[in-house]
């Protein structure tokens, strides 16, 4: 018997997940672009931004489907089936984090030509940008390394985002009272918003890996039950 | 010191009696076995040592068969389940310089213990073959009825027809035969002479079905319908099947053993048994991983 069988399929399911893993590459690429729209109130490259988010759904959809395809035609089961499972999840989550993206860059119109812009709230955005880019790189090194340690790591790296978040809500109420600069910081949460949810699902593409490696599924963190 | 089984506890015919109390039909509000089910009799190996002469197949092998499920036995050709599954109702031991050692019990009857008739253990763990194999020369009625020729002495016509319409449609093969019952059973396609076969094994109410491959030689259609009538008839007796169709037992099975060769010209060995859910999505052995992924290396 030879040592090695189905080397075509593995070879597939291989090249599926370096694709499905290289979605998190462009969603960290629109993220830097992001961040420069909103700290240059760059209209233009938001919408590239915009307009490039079809490569991610694209993305989603290649690889979602010839997952489709190996599940249909492989009978992959044990951890071939479990690592199938966790890539349709992480697909799901890179598409919605490339949303977010598209989310941002969409009410940087909303903010006009030349907003009255506070320096400590774009600094803030940029810093938690920051912060989710090292998000997103290390939830892909987790799952290549299928390193279930570094995945449960994303949950104290993302409480670093949630903080950055808050800490927008209070600087929003510090704004003061002129109008223009109310509306301002109120688009500016909810930029700040979309990239916090961007650190979630960071968090639950490392859950996809616990449970690659373990076969279980719990979330790291349930919002509906904190101290359970 | 192996011994051939056949000598060494010889089975002095007709002394033993293996018991068997009939049908317990079960209550409608039973939640394992629903309307018309019946508890079934538990098989358990103890330390099974199987022998070809001095060639050692299989190695040690504790488990359980358990009532009312289906147990599938998986592993690579030559890793010993199917001469372990031919243990099971002592034909293995119909092979010249065949040995068994260890204990198989039915229900915490020892099959081998002294004085046990194998024809009765036989008849109480029916066996269901890869290639359906009817009897040539008989109508698909007299294969039907042949293992009750065997087994009850004298019986009424009308018996014997209840007995075989019983069966067949035991087996869902009534409907398709019932205006023929007196043509050879060979003339019937092979998958409605594979449920013919099983209706024969039925027939004689048996409390085990040992099944050998019995879909390789059927169509995917045919092999369907017998997984269907597999998942039926669980729910009067204990079922174990051997299968190299790894879909086969993730389908049709509630429990799988994987058994495996460590190289050739050792013995098989059981690696891993556990709910066939958990064999295919989270197994416990590597080795089980591998051959159920179709991986090797």
């Amino acid at each position: 018997m030879p040592d090695k069988i189905r080397t075509e399929y593995q070879e597939e399911l291989d090249n599926l997940e370096a694709s499905a893993l290289g979605g998190l590459d462009l969603v960290n690429t629109a993220l830097v672009r992001t961040l420069e729209a909103v700290e240059h109130q760059d209209i233009e490259l938001a919408q590239i931004v915009v307009a490039d988010d079809d490569r991610i759904d694209g993305r989603y959809l290649e690889v979602h489907q010839s997952l489709i395809t190996l599940l249909a035609t492989q009978s992959p089961v044990a951890t071939d089936l479990r690592l199938i499972s966790a890539l349709l999840h992480v697909l799901k989550n890179i598409e919605r984090m490339g949303d977010q993206c598209v989310n941002v860059c969409k009410v940087i119109p909303l903010t006009g030509n030349e907003p009255p812009a506070d320096a400590r709230m774009v600094e803030l955005i940029l810093a938690m940008g920051k912060q989710t880019r090292a998000l997103i790189a290390q939830a892909k090194r987790a799952f290549a390394e299928r390193n279930v340690e570094m995945a449960r790591d994303l949950v104290r790296q993302d409480d670093i985002v949630d903080d950055l978040n808050r800490e927008g809500f209070r600087l929003a109420l510090e704004i003061g009272d002129d109008v223009d600069k109310r509306e301002w910081a109120m688009t500016m949460l909810l930029a700040a918003r979309a990239i916090e949810r961007i650190g979630d699902n960071a968090v639950d593409i490392g859950e996809q890996v616990a449970f690659v490696v373990t076969g279980l599924f719990r979330e790291f963190e349930d919002a509906s039950h904190p101290e359970g | 010191m192996l011994g051939a089984a056949g000598t060494k506890r010889n089975a002095e015919k007709g002394q033993g009696q293996m018991s068997n109390a009939g049908p317990v039909t079960a209550t409608s509000t039973d939640p394992v076995l629903g309307s018309g089910g019946r508890a079934a009799k538990t098989i358990e190996a103890r330390g099974v040592n199987l022998y070809y002469g001095d060639f050692h197949a299989v190695e040690d092998v504790t488990m359980t068969i358990a009532p009312n499920k289906v147990t599938a036995l998986i592993g690579s050709s030559g890793c010993g389940k199917t001469t372990f599954l031919r243990s099971l109702n002592r034909m293995h031991e119909l092979t010249v310089g065949a040995g068994v050692e260890g204990e198989i019990t039915l229900d915490g009857e020892d099959i081998y213990g002294a004085g046990i008739d194998p024809v009765q253990v036989r008849r109480l763990v029916g066996m269901v073959f890869q290639s359906p194999n009817p009897f040539p020369t008989m109508s698909i009625y007299d294969n039907v009825a042949s293992g009750l020729n065997l087994n009850a002495g004298r019986m009424s016509k009308s018996q014997k027809d209840g007995i075989v319409e019983r069966s067949l449609r035991g087996a869902h093969l009534w409907d398709e035969v019932k205006d023929r019952l007196d043509k050879p059973g060979t003339g019937l396609s092979g998958g409605q002479q594979q449920r013919l076969c099983i209706a024969r094994a039925i027939a004689v109410e048996p409390e085990v079905l040992l099944m050998d491959e019995p879909c390789s030689a059927l169509d995917p259609v045919a092999t369907l319908a017998i997984e269907d009538l597999i998942g039926e008839l669980k729910s009067k007796y204990t079922i174990a099947i051997v299968t190299h169709n790894m879909q086969q037992a993730a389908r049709a099975s509630d429990l799988t053993a994987f058994f495996n060769l460590e190289e050739t010209g050792r013995p098989g060995r059981l690696v891993e048994i556990g709910p066939t859910e958990k064999i295919f999505t989270q197994p416990g052995e590597k080795a089980t991983e591998d051959y159920v992924s179709g991986r090797f290396g």
